[in-house]
């Protein structure tokens, strides 16, 4: 069936026309021998018959037609497909070289295509906004205390100013006033519960004020923005939603505009819809969609209160204004305010930077490091590639000569080698192209959600066009190399070398070098892999705290209408506690504003008989059982207790940090403290073991736990409760039903979200570096393949090329063992080299990795040592493979085959 | 075309024909099939047999490795015929085997050439 269509294809393109030209050429030659003939004298007729009867009679035209198609050669198409079917039954007859040199390409196509694409996604692409340069990304930070930056830091959360906070709001109103921004906007995340039509549902939005979209240059697909008025509300009135809740929640119903929905028991009406290509910012920091976004004035109290860092702060440069210039005078605000409210902000500074930048800040090094691994990855494949090329090209120079003394031309034998190569390179790029879109998926999966732009990471055309291409070039440039360099070679010289394979001295030399660089590749990509599994053993042994297993917790967000006082939320709380604790499967109950692991918040504080400084630890109010339930143990004093009620002594629990750095050591039982000037004067009853709040690579801070029934303040809107399981009862559904069914006992209209148990969070903190981890490992582990699979083929190509030699040294007397180490040597000093180079290129890269790692330092001899090891004794081993070749050759049969 | 006078005439080797082919169309210029076949029967004194089973593959070889071009034009007979001239490949290719052949010959000439003088 094909056949006949190529012969179609061909007849239509080429022969016709050819043979047409052809028929015409040799009528004409024809014409021309009659009109001879005439001249000669004789009539027209005579003539034509003794032309044609030189011709060769009747069938003389159709032998010369013939013997001109056989000369032409088969029509290209026709040739193509004889080329591609002899292409595939050559690799089908080294089926070990093919299927390594499909996979390693493959490997090197996929992996770096993948990672490429994810990169570009991530960090390269600008952010979706018009003129986004000229946005940039707001923070104060203090500039005490002066923390070594990103010691102790992750992959995902590396490069960030440890000291970096929110901004103030009454910071925000005075940075509009710098005539830098063209304007100026913050935003906030806020979850809430949505109403109405259907079931109870969180939504996440965003709280901003009026400007943000200007700020952002975005347009309402209906209705419109907010404006000034609505952001005079005390609380919001109005709300804007996006595509996706308008369609989602509302139908797409086309006069949604106008309408009013129930967020936190709140009727609020619908100014306008976004349209679905705006992207928030928030969306470029966590996957979870922007349903909403409302506005509301200020609180009086913030606005006076440097202190409070509550907003995010967008802001959009002017055109024509620098970035230097703009921190300059955002610089010059903050002294401003520091004058005027030294208590709070005598340290406090502004900076701001690209936003682009400022999204990606905590995983740009990490996607870096990725890139050049991967970029590692793809040339080691391909240097193999074209190692594993030259060997087999080598191999068969032999039978090119022989083709060539047959008659072959040059052309005909290069463009069979191109052909051959180009349906390697086809195979390659095809499981190149499975792989990659297999390793795209895994990565999104495996990558924390931090990692901005993630839902829609797609393949990028251009990656794959570059790695293809080299891929391509690799096998085009190599495999056709044989039948290149044979060109000019006399078929008597190849054929006089029996057995023996040549190859060029540039060639050898070449294999070398990329021999050496191979290694040294797979050196660095192995130190690095084993500083990223210390990093995750280092992080796996590190001390918490408090216990996590056996802990189920939840957040209950109670909304501000239905419980306005903190005395209604407590009542909430204590009526919940009750119903948890009859579930047969509960030990104990928590609650707190957030539990350990899922938030924390820093507050100020002064402390009696101190200088009267504020100085700020991790607050949290907690009830009694908070303690049991996390297991956190009591060091001197007492726990916090049902007897600690509103109206008895204000009470805190603290942590053994506390003592030593906020009390230079001195024990902090008794003391007293006041979290604003004129409030509650509370004391400290007792001092319970650190924790670390917010997982293994957080530092101990101080913190200090309070009495949820003491204070007014909490428990806030936001509130987590946690139970701790009985020993035997695991986490599962039916426990967590149990639960939603005591929240719905209480209140059958509160939902509740974020139910899991610590364990997984805590795991999910070390997911970084499991997947810094896992991915370093898998590229060591794929650059060791590849080096081996190179160390063996050069060596086997060296007992190739000299297995007469071996066979006269046999012959002469030279043992298997003398022939063997003969031939290591070699190999083994070269090996060593690229280790050595790898080790001195790692120590060079090191700086790229720090932030990456956990408790290790990036020249950690320990795994230098070892990775270097690893590699020489691997790739010698592959060597010694290859030898026992060598040390099996028979003197005799190998001599007389020359 | 196995005739009777044929006999006595010696088929052309394929190297010596693409020579006589280009060093035709050099000393010619552009010529068609029936012109280059005349010359090298002409010049060859009849010693070539030269059948057109030979000469168009020989042509479309020496075309397919650009040494000759083709275009069609009239003859001097006012006939549509296709012209094959020189390429420069073609020019320099002609140079090197001529002075190859120069050599063969001249070598083969004092080879061969005091035997006959001696019998």
């Amino acid at each position: 069936m094909i056949r006949r269509v190529t012969a179609r294809i061909r007849e239509f393109l080429t022969s016709r026309h050819v043979d047409r030209d052809l028929t015409e050429e040799l009528q004409s030659h024809l014409d021309h021998l009659t009109d001879d003939y005439v001249r000669r004298g004789m009539n027209r007729d005579d003539a034509r018959r003794r032309a044609v009867r030189d011709f060769g009679g009747a069938g003389g035209v159709e032998i010369a037609r013939e013997s001109v198609r056989d000369a032409r050669g088969l029509p290209w198409l026709e040739q193509l497909a004889i080329d591609a079917r002899r292409g595939v039954r050559t690799l089908a007859k080294t089926r070990g070289f093919t299927v390594v040199t499909i996979l390693t390409l493959a490997l090197g196509i996929g992996a770096s295509t993948a990672i490429y694409s994810l990169v570009d996604h991530v960090v390269l692409r600008p952010l979706p906004y018009p003129d986004q340069d000229r946005l940039v990304s707001i923070w104060e930070a203090s500039t005490v205390p002066p923390r070594l930056a990103a010691s102790s830091s992750s992959m995902l959360t590396s490069t960030d100013d440890p000291n970096r906070q929110t901004v103030a709001p009454a910071s925000y109103m005075d940075f509009r006033k710098v005539a830098a921004f063209a304007s100026l906007a913050g935003y906030d995340r806020q979850s809430m519960t949505l109403t109405g039509a259907g079931s109870p549902e969180q939504v996440l939005g965003e709280t901003i004020t009026a400007g943000y979209f200007d700020v952002l240059g975005a347009a309402p697909e209906k209705g419109r923005l907010f404006g000034s008025l609505d952001e005079q509300a005390d609380s919001p009135k109005t709300v804007i939603v996006s595509h996706g809740l308008w369609q989602r929640r509302f139908a797409g119903d086309p006069d949604i505009v106008g309408k009013s929905i129930t967020l936190n028991n709140q009727s609020l009406e619908v100014v306008g819809v976004m349209p679905v290509d705006f992207a928030p910012i928030s969306q470029f920091v966590q996957p979870d969609p922007i349903g909403f976004w409302v506005t509301q004035a200020f609180r009086a109290d913030l606005l006076g209160n440097y202190a409070d860092h509550e907003i995010f702060v967008v802001g959009r440069l002017k055109p024509g204004v620098s970035i230097a210039q703009a921190q300059a005078q955002l610089t010059a605000a903050s002294l401003d305010i520091a004058q005027r409210a030294p208590q709070s902000n005598l340290n406090m500074r502004a900076y701001l930077r690209p936003l682009g930048d400022d999204l990606v800040r905590r995983v740009r090094t990490s996607l870096i490091v990725i890139s050049l691994m991967v970029g590692f990855i793809l040339l080691i494949a391909c240097v193999n590639v074209a190692n594993l090329l030259i060997v087999r090209g080598a191999g068969r120079r032999r039978d090119i000569a022989i083709r060539y003394a047959l008659g072959a031309s040059r052309r005909r034998v290069l463009s069979e080698m191109i052909v051959e190569s180009l349906i390697l390179a086809a195979a390659s790029c095809a499981a190149g192209l499975v792989i990659a879109w297999w390793l795209k998926d895994v990565l999104v999966s495996l990558a924390p959600s931090s990692l901005p732009r993630l839902g829609s990471v797609a393949i990028d055309g251009r990656v794959l066009l570059f790695s293809v291409g080299l891929s391509i070039a690799t096998g085009l440039i190599f495999g056709a190399l044989p039948a290149w360099q044979a060109r000019r070679a006399r078929p008597i010289d190849a054929m006089g070398t029996g057995n023996r394979v040549v190859a060029a001295r540039w060639v050898m030399r070449w294999r070398n070098a990329l021999l050496v660089f191979e290694i040294a590749m797979s050196t660095v990509l192995l130190i690095g892999a084993g500083l990223m599994v210390r990093s995750l053993t280092a992080l796996n042994r590190v001390d918490l705290g408090f216990r996590t297993d056996q802990v189920l917790a939840m957040s209950v967000t109670l909304p501000d209408a239905k419980y306005p006082t903190g005395d209604s939320r407590a009542a909430f709380f204590d009526r919940l506690e009750a119903q948890l604790r009859q579930l047969p499967g509960v030990a104990s109950v928590a609650f707190a504003n957030r539990m350990p692991m899922r938030g924390s918040w820093d507050s100020g504080f002064a402390i009696d008989g101190g200088d009267g400084r504020m100085v700020s630890a991790g607050f949290q109010a907690v009830n009694p059982g908070f303690f049991s339930t996390l297991d956190i143990h009591v060091v001197r004093g007492r726990l916090l207790t049902t007897g600690d009620v509103k109206g008895s002594e204000p009470v805190a629990v603290v942590s053994e940090a506390f003592g030593q750095k906020l009390l230079n050591g001195a024990d902090p039982i008794g003391r007293r403290f006041r979290r604003s000037a004129g409030g509650a004067s509370i004391t400290i009853v007792g001092v319970v073991r650190d924790i670390r709040r917010d997982g293994k690579r957080a530092d101990i801070d101080p913190q200090v736990f309070l009495a949820a029934a003491q204070t007014t303040l909490y428990p806030t809107r936001l509130a987590d409760v946690a139970v701790r399981l009985r020993e035997g009862r695991s986490d599962g559904v039916a426990i967590r039903d149990e639960m939603r069914a005591a929240v719905a006992a209480v209140d059958p209209a509160q939902p509740i979200a974020n139910v899991r148990g610590l364990d997984e969070v805590v795991s999910l903190g070390s997911r970084d570096q499991r997947f810094q981890a896992v991915l370093f490992g898998v590229f060591a582990a794929l650059a060791l393949l590849l080096a081996v699979i190179g160390v063996h083929g050069v060596v086997s190509y060296l007992v190739a090329q000299r297995s007469s030699e071996i066979a006269v040294r046999m012959a002469l007397g030279a043992g298997r063992w003398t022939i063997a180490y003969w031939l290591l040597a070699a190999t083994t000093w070269r090996v060593v080299a690229g280790a050595v180079i790898g080790l001195a290129g790692a120590s060079l890269l090191s700086g790229f990795v720090r932030t990456l790692l956990f408790q290790v330092t990036p020249l950690d001899t320990a795994t230098y040592a070892l990775a270097a090891l690893l590699l020489t004794s691997v790739a010698i081993g592959a060597a010694a493979i290859a030898t026992r070749r060598a040390m099996r050759i028979d003197p005799v049969r190998a001599l007389r085959s020359e | 075309m196995p005739t009777g006078e044929s006999e006595s005439r010696a088929d052309v080797p394929q190297g010596a024909l693409a020579l006589m082919i280009l060093q035709t169309l050099r000393s010619l210029g552009p010529q068609h099939g029936y012109g280059i076949a005349r010359r090298i029967e002409q010049v060859s004194g009849e010693a070539f047999a030269l059948n057109q089973g030979t000469l168009y593959p020989a042509l479309v070889r020496l075309e397919q490795d650009g040494l000759i071009k083709a275009k069609w034009g009239v003859s001097e007979n006012s006939r549509r015929a296709k012209f094959y001239s020189l390429t420069r490949l073609g020019e320099r290719r002609l140079e090197a085997e001529t002075r190859r052949w120069q050599r063969v010959a001249h070598v083969m000439a004092r080879f061969l050439g005091p035997q006959e003088e001696g019998s």
